[in-house]
């Protein structure tokens, strides 16, 4: 027998010798220590929180009167919230599953900031049907389970439809997000110590990057892309069902679907921008999510803004073209009742605005880009808004009509949300990698494999 | 056993030495990849992902579930509303598709699961090592003594980076 060519040492299992500058730079955000500004936005997440609970604990106490609801409007701030919530989830199943599907590589830097948000985005929004229906312990008639009574739910309204479709996209979610976490764990694993290393150990699966396991996880991923797309337009379909199955004057009709989902994308990208700006700045992150992910954001926004203004004009175009009375006067109120602020803001906002990404300056501007989608995210809240009071408050006879405002209860709840979701994000930061460094590695690699090294 | 480590950084690489390796019968081999690259897989093991089939019943299971059990309750209570059927299919599409993907989506991560061999555990392989999740990638090849040093010739022509015997 030849002795084998290298008789070298043994690898000793933590020679390492030289870590992926990606692992480096991406672990340094969860390993750095906490900062105190991170703290103290943690404290005022919390402290929100902490205001919308005691509310909510009044509003159970008290009963719904609290909230503002006034004859005939009873789906208010809460219902809004609830639509926009579930809207800015969207964003993340698009980038990680459509875009996946079709191999839009640059996802890669931004697919886990946006598929976390997606999953703190419906937990939020999941939150707003049991406050909305005040008795919260009665929630669980809306689930199909035997009872004495021997009734069932009843299967043609779309607010049972809702049920199912949230909590089917509440479940996917998290189940894509954990997926894709766990190669990202096992790098953790890898470089921490201690309590951090026993958690990321478990919730790494013994992953280890072995060609089964590979294997395994790109079907996972493919076939997971492949039913979270329709998931995602069905789920904000059903939600915009819950308003054009009725015959409300502003509700009934039939662009709703096309129209929420193009909406709940336009938001989802804006509130992305909105979180990951500040992200890939305070943590230095700007070599992996760069201006160009973010220009390609911004056209994305870009053209679902485009999708809204038609959908806006539209809706205004058939209801004139219907020539039904009820939905002229419903739409006239609309830009011109006494919720016109509203509507212009919505207008203003998620169409006129948007327009400014025609020029190539203000795309890879980064300050401006922030602004502008904080302003998008105002404006898709005045756009539930808007479609959820004005028809509500104006219906078919003047005599019945109403005026809401909101109540201080429900802007406490409505604040209180934007910290619940806020916490998620916080607390994130410090537990998972916020950038998925093993889709950046693949295309570290893949540049190393053909940028002429060989 | 004799036990040869290899380390390369480029994936091509590792589809070239898996696949001659096979070629030459060694059948023996783990590679461990820092990334995604399915020509790695395929070159391992042609045979597509058992994932698949989790996906289909799941999907097929929660379609049957979901009309199954609309029609079932619907008709256990019978509710006249606006003269309509007890049951009408057009709307339970709707929750006929949700849990279709559902039961899908729940059944493909259980087949990740079992496919991939993934559960929560502290004992990693013995060759092992942090280098290959940061960006390089291992090949682990357990030979009889007398092919060591063909492995390891063949190995190396691949332009692997280290080979190392460990027995």
């Amino acid at each position: 027998m030849t002795p084998p060519a290298t008789a070298a040492p043994a690898m000793s299992p933590n020679a390492m010798p030289q870590d992926s500058q990606a692992n480096v730079d991406i672990m340094s955000v969860i390993t750095r220590g906490t900062s105190w500004q991170w703290m103290l936005l943690l404290g005022l997440a919390l402290l929100g929180v902490a205001q919308a609970a005691a509310t909510l604990a009044y509003q159970t106490y008290v009963g719904l009167g609290i909230a503002g609801y006034q004859a005939p409007v009873f789906w208010a701030v809460y219902i809004v919230t609830f639509v926009f919530w579930i809207g800015i989830g969207h964003a993340g199943t698009l980038i990680s599953a459509i875009l996946f599907l079709f191999r839009a590589k640059w996802r890669n830097a931004i697919n886990r900031g946006a598929e976390a948000m997606t999953v703190f985005a419906v937990l939020t929004a999941a939150l707003f049907p049991l406050i909305h229906i005040g008795r919260l312990w009665k929630f669980y008639f809306l689930i199909p389970y035997p009872n004495q009574r021997g009734l069932w739910v009843n299967f043609k309204s779309p607010l049972l439809w809702d049920v199912f479709a949230v909590n089917t996209y509440m479940t996917i979610s998290i189940v894509f997000f954990f997926v894709g976490l766990i190669p990202d764990f096992a790098i953790a694993r890898d470089r921490t110590t201690g309590l951090r290393k026993f958690i990321y150990t478990i919730l790494a699966l013994g992953w280890q990057g072995k060609s089964g396991q590979w294997k395994a996880h790109n079907r996972t991923v493919l076939h997971l892309s492949g039913l979270a797309t329709p998931l995602v337009l069905s789920v904000h379909s059903v939600v915009s069902w819950d308003f054009a199955m009725s015959i409300v004057p502003g509700w009934h009709a039939t662009i709703f679907a096309p129209y929420f989902v193009a909406g709940a994308v336009f938001g989802g990208f804006a509130m992305v921008m909105v979180v990951m700006i500040p992200v890939r700045r305070i943590y230095g992150l700007e070599e992996y999510i760069t201006d160009y992910h973010l220009e390609n954001m911004s056209r994305f926004i870009l053209f679902t803004s485009n999708i809204c203004g038609y959908a806006y004009a539209m809706e205004y175009f058939i209801a004139w073209y219907s020539g039904v009375e009820f939905e002229q006067t419903s739409f006239w109120l609309r830009a011109f009742g006494p919720y016109w602020i509203s509507t212009w803001c919505m207008i203003t906002f998620n169409v006129i605005f948007p327009q400014l990404l025609w020029f190539k300056k203000l795309r890879t501007n980064i300050p401006f880009l922030f602004v502008l989608c904080f302003f998008i995210n105002l404006g898709m809240w005045f756009e539930r808004y808007v479609i959820i009071i004005t028809s509500l408050s104006r219906e078919f006879i003047p005599a019945a009509w109403g005026l809401y405002i909101p109540s201080l209860a429900e802007l406490s709840i409505l604040t209180g949300s934007f910290c619940w979701f806020s916490m998620f994000f916080i607390l994130f930061l410090k537990g998972g990698p916020i950038i998925a460094m093993v889709e950046v590695k693949e295309l570290i690699i893949h540049e190393k494999a053909h940028g002429g090294a060989h | 056993m004799p036990t040869l480590v290899s380390v390369f950084d480029l994936p091509g690489d590792v589809v070239a030495a898996v696949t001659k390796l096979k070629k030459r019968g060694f059948d023996d081999i783990e590679t461990y990849s820092p990334a995604p690259f399915p020509e790695i897989d395929e070159a391992m093991d042609p045979k597509p992902s058992l994932v698949r089939l989790f996906t289909l019943i799941g999907g097929l299971t929660g379609v049957v579930t979901g009309f199954a059990l609309q029609l079932w309750m619907s008709w256990d209570w019978e509710i006249k509303i606006a003269g309509k059927p007890f049951a009408s299919i057009p709307p339970y599409v709707i929750i006929g598709f949700e849990l279709t993907i559902l039961f899908g989506g729940l059944l493909t991560f259980l087949g990740m699961l079992l496919a991939g061999k993934l559960y929560p555990t502290f004992k990693l392989d013995e060759h092992y090592s942090p280098r290959f999740s940061a960006e390089e990638f291992g090949v682990v090849v357990k030979c009889g003594d007398r092919d060591v040093a063909e492995i390891d010739a063949l190995l190396r022509a691949q332009s692997a980076k280290e080979v190392t015997l460990v027995s």
